[in-house]
């Protein structure tokens, strides 16, 4: 029962932080080209804070996968 | 929109342009030229003129530029009379560009000094061991700490490319390296020369006004400099500000009357003439039409018409765009206007925005304390701000956002986290700390509703042009619902009974999607599926919200003395309110931009430009629109 526990608490963390860990790459990536861009064309701000903020859908739905397991376990 | 012509007689031109211009109503265009329409051009006097309109136009920006400052021109200014603005734009551009030139210089040469610096006392120390400098040539030049191999290597080069004949001292700098100083017959100066640059070893070259000196004199003179560069640099500062407080104004008015010049005389390159007649056209919002030729009517006389051209004679792609919407909506149109304008002819979201937007801020924030803190900062805003700006448009969005988060945080009992349900606030509907089920299931429901509302637009714009994937686009948004009930009796939240007739009918359904979307259809419907699961983002925003908050409030028995536990709620609180308004902002943004506005948003319009009297507020808004 209570390695079950591990097991369930374990992939919650993976859960989230997996995907974090991806949409932290990936917007180490979209960061510097976006701060270059912005750089030359300052009216691409709108461009560049979506582009920054769609990896961290990745993070999100971790997350909620997370919730969604902790409380399985009845965490 | 509608395109109007406007036929007067020729030598009524100028006077009807400057009527326009007052008016303010109608963005000309040039009117196709035909055998008995010719443009009228600009003979050699006009164009000349205009070259020297453009030219103090360009002298006045420059100078407003260099001052720094935008004073504002006095109301109800007259016309500045042309030479005399030319004469003061240009001289006023020439002494600050001289003014700019000789501070640039005096910073080159202070950045020039401080880059010696650092070496200043090893130098010094060198040149003070009674080198004698007459007719030979000084090498300045630094080595990295662990350069004693190097300079042993140097030496040895040095040697055997010009015997004895050269000094080499090296001495410690403050910054760790060497400072080293080379002296070579000036006859040896191009093979010394070489050889350094052949070892790599950085060399420092003297402003030009040190040069031909001994190295003690050099350094004393630098240093004296230095001390002396940022009293000029100020005395330069000071003659700008004299030139901003006794120009500032006038530059200000020759800049709005000599731009107003500008717009007419470049308006008057867009009439088409014939022997007699002139013919303009161009641009006005419907509902301003009838104003429009009133006022046209009464103030450019007699032989002036005005007449519609018939919508067949133009086509939607070139007709420029102006977002109109009710006084509550108007701010919202600053989202709207953040992305490239809607193509004429398609659907507005403004209105949409105005609901969807603060609705959802206020579901992620929801929170009585926040929400009222945020209306307080927003109505300051308001009231410092000037009517039809956009920190204007800001503030009144910022208060339609705090009105929901008060709102929803009566309805989640939530006052500064959990301090409401402490002093016995009540969640209405739901503990955002405890209900993940329902808060989830709340913002994906919300999600489904966004998603079809745009869906519907899509199929709504689509209907007018292609028929059948208007309704392969309702037919999408119809699946997305029948998928979410046939969800919802699977878990046993609507009877079971329904499962599989819902079933069927979404069966049902995919043919008619594929026949009216094509074949890819049902990937796209696939990835709009995941739209609305990209809604999940205001549960998991708002739980991270609430909890930083609850984080907050424990805080203040956590550190044995009350007071610096406060300290710290505080310090907590307001970091939580800062991500708590930047956060949700950028994430509803993004479900606007990418969910909703991808299922009917067609970019591509072209802003509205009146041919109206120049300000400097205008000017600068449609560079930012540009």
């Amino acid at each position: 029962m209570q390695l079950e526990m591990v097991f369930l608490y374990l992939s919650a963390a993976l859960a989230v932080g997996i995907p974090a860990l991806a949409t932290g790459w990936a917007q180490s990536r979209i960061g510097p080209a976006a701060a270059a861009a912005l750089a030359e064309k300052p009216e691409l701000t709108v461009t560049v804070v979506l582009l920054i903020a769609i990896p961290e859908t990745l993070a999100i739905l971790g997350f909620v996968i997370a919730v969604l397991i902790l409380l399985q376990a009845g965490g | 929109m509608s395109r109007i012509r406007m036929l007067g007689p020729k030598e009524q031109l100028q006077s009807c342009l400057g009527c326009i211009q007052d008016v303010g109503l109608v963005q000309l265009i040039e009117p196709a030229a035909t055998e008995v329409l010719r443009p009228l051009g600009l003979n050699i006097e006009q164009a000349h003129h205009l070259r020297s309109v453009r030219k103090v136009v360009e002298d006045v920006d420059t100078a407003l530029e260099l001052l720094g400052v935008t004073p504002e021109p006095p109301k109800a200014a007259e016309g500045f009379p042309l030479p005399k603005a030319a004469l003061i734009a240009g001289r006023t551009r020439r002494q600050l560009e001289a003014l700019a030139e000789q501070s640039q210089g005096l910073e080159e040469e202070r950045a020039l000094i401080l880059k010696f610096r650092p070496f200043f006392s090893a130098f010094r120390k060198i040149g003070d061991s009674g080198l004698d400098l007459d007719g030979i040539r000084v090498f300045y030049l630094v080595l990295r700490e662990d350069g004693e191999q190097e300079l042993r290597r140097m030496r040895a080069a040095l040697r055997q490319a010009l015997g004895d004949g050269f000094e080499l001292l090296n001495q410690p700098s403050e910054s760790g390296e060497s400072a080293m100083l080379l002296a070579v017959p000036t006859a040896d100066a191009a093979k010394a020369e070489a050889l350094l640059s052949e070892a790599g070893v950085q060399s420092l070259s003297l402003p030009d006004q040190f040069e031909g000196e001994g190295v003690s004199a050099t350094i004393r003179r630098m240093q004296t400099r230095l001390d002396e560069l940022p009293e000029a640099l100020a005395a330069l500062e000071r003659e700008r500000a004299r030139v901003a407080r006794e120009r500032g104004r006038e530059l200000a008015w020759i800049q709005a009357s000599v731009r107003d010049h500008l717009a007419t005389v470049e308006a008057m390159e867009k009439a088409v003439v014939t022997q007699r007649a002139f013919v303009l056209e161009g641009w006005v919002p419907k509902a301003a039409q009838r104003d429009l030729e009133r006022r046209l009517g009464s103030s450019c006389g007699p032989g002036f018409e005005i007449e519609t051209v018939s919508s067949e004679e133009w086509s939607g792609d070139t007709v420029p765009v102006v977002l109109n919407n009710p006084r509550l909506f108007r701010p919202f149109e600053a989202i709207t206007k953040m992305m490239p304008l809607p193509k004429y002819g398609t659907v507005d979201p403004t209105p949409f925005v105005a609901v969807f937007f603060p609705m959802f801020f206020g579901i992620v924030l929801g929170d009585i304390g926040y929400g009222t803190i945020l209306a307080a900062i927003s109505l300051i805003l308001r009231i410092r701000s000037q009517a039809d700006t956009t920190l204007r448009s800001v503030s009144e969005i910022g208060l339609a956002c705090s009105l929901f988060s008060i709102i929803f945080g009566f309805l989640y009992g939530e006052l500064f986290g959990d301090l409401g349900h402490r002093i016995g606030l009540d969640p209405l509907i739901f503990n955002r700390e405890e209900a993940f089920f329902p808060y989830l299931g709340f913002a994906v429901a919300l999600g489904l509703v966004h998603i079809v509302v745009g869906l519907l637009l899509g199929a709504a714009k689509m209907f007018r042009g292609n028929k059948r994937r208007a309704i392969g686009k309702g037919m999408a948004a119809v699946m997305v619902v029948v998928i979410a009930l046939a969800l919802m009796a699977a878990f046993e939240m609507l009877p079971e009974r329904f499962f599989t007739p819902l079933v069927i009918t979404a069966l049902v359904a995919l043919p008619v999607l594929i026949i009216g979307e094509g074949i890819l259809a049902p990937i796209e419907f696939v990835s709009t599926l995941g739209n609305v699961l990209s809604y999940a983002r205001i549960m998991a925003v708002g739980t991270a919200s609430v909890m930083m908050a609850v984080v907050a409030n424990r805080m203040v028995g956590a550190f044995g003395s009350v007071v610096v536990g406060v300290l710290f709620a505080l310090v907590f609180h307001l970091i939580n309110f800062v991500l708590g308004v930047f956060s949700p902002t950028i994430h509803v943004l993004r479900l606007h931009y990418v969910e909703f506005f991808g299922k009917f948003y067609s970019p591509g319009g072209a802003q509205y430009r009146p041919f109206r009297h120049w300000s400097r507020r205008e000017s600068a808004s449609d560079e930012r629109s540009e």
